[in-house]
């Protein structure tokens, strides 16, 4: 599942430890996701979009795979 | 430095020294074990590595940071999965394969064949019994 959670970060001048920390997860997991390694569960999804103040699908495109 | 900033940056440092006190326990029971079986302590060598392991379980249950998440868990569950499977093959090719061969006098299977064997009917046998009960549950 493709996503755009990178260029949010590096938009808002955060590491990914930075985002880690803030959504409660350790950094690698922040960095399988942003390489479509991982997909999340929809509790961290939620933080996720949260951090970022839109929806889940702004983030997530579904139907798109790496 | 904004007050959310350090409260990230305070986080990133509790969990880093976090993750060294708990491999730091793991090592120091590790080395007391071998140290223990060096110098023919074997019991003294044995309660400092259980006390390394249970100190390690400790730290990562109690700390008030995330130090394994569900992605942890994920590759875990599939790790489990894997190798699950893999002696699965093993049991259900090599226990009646062996068995076979050695009634037919083509080889002649070590004590231990028999209890590998055991042991995996045991490993299946639990993993079968947790397996329905989380069923039961789900």
């Amino acid at each position: 599942m493709k996503n755009d959670l990178r260029e949010r970060r590096e938009r808002d001048g955060d590491s990914q430890a930075d985002l880690a920390a803030a959504v409660d997860v350790t950094r690698q997991s922040i960095n399988a996701i942003e390489r479509g390694r991982y997909d999340p569960s929809l509790e961290l999804a939620f933080k996720l979009a949260r951090q970022y103040d839109c929806a889940i699908e702004d983030i997530f495109d579904p139907d798109s795979h790496d | 430095m904004t007050e959310a900033n350090r409260s990230t940056k305070h986080r990133i440092a509790t969990r880093r020294r976090y993750k060294r006190l708990m491999f730091g326990c793991l090592a120091v029971g590790i080395v007391g074990l071998l140290i223990g079986s060096f110098l023919d302590q074997y019991l003294i060598g044995v309660l400092i590595y259980w006390a390394g392991f249970f100190g390690m379980l400790g730290v990562w249950q109690f700390s008030s940071v995330t130090l394994y998440d569900e992605r942890d868990t994920a590759i875990e569950r599939k790790a489990s999965d894997y190798t699950l499977s893999v002696f699965a093959f093993v049991l259900v090719l090599g226990a009646p394969g062996g068995i076979m061969l050695e009634e037919g006098g083509v080889v002649t299977l070590p004590a231990a064949f028999d209890g590998a064997m055991w042991m995996l009917v045991a490993v299946y046998a639990v993993f079968g019994v947790v397996y329905t009960v989380l069923r039961n549950r789900t």
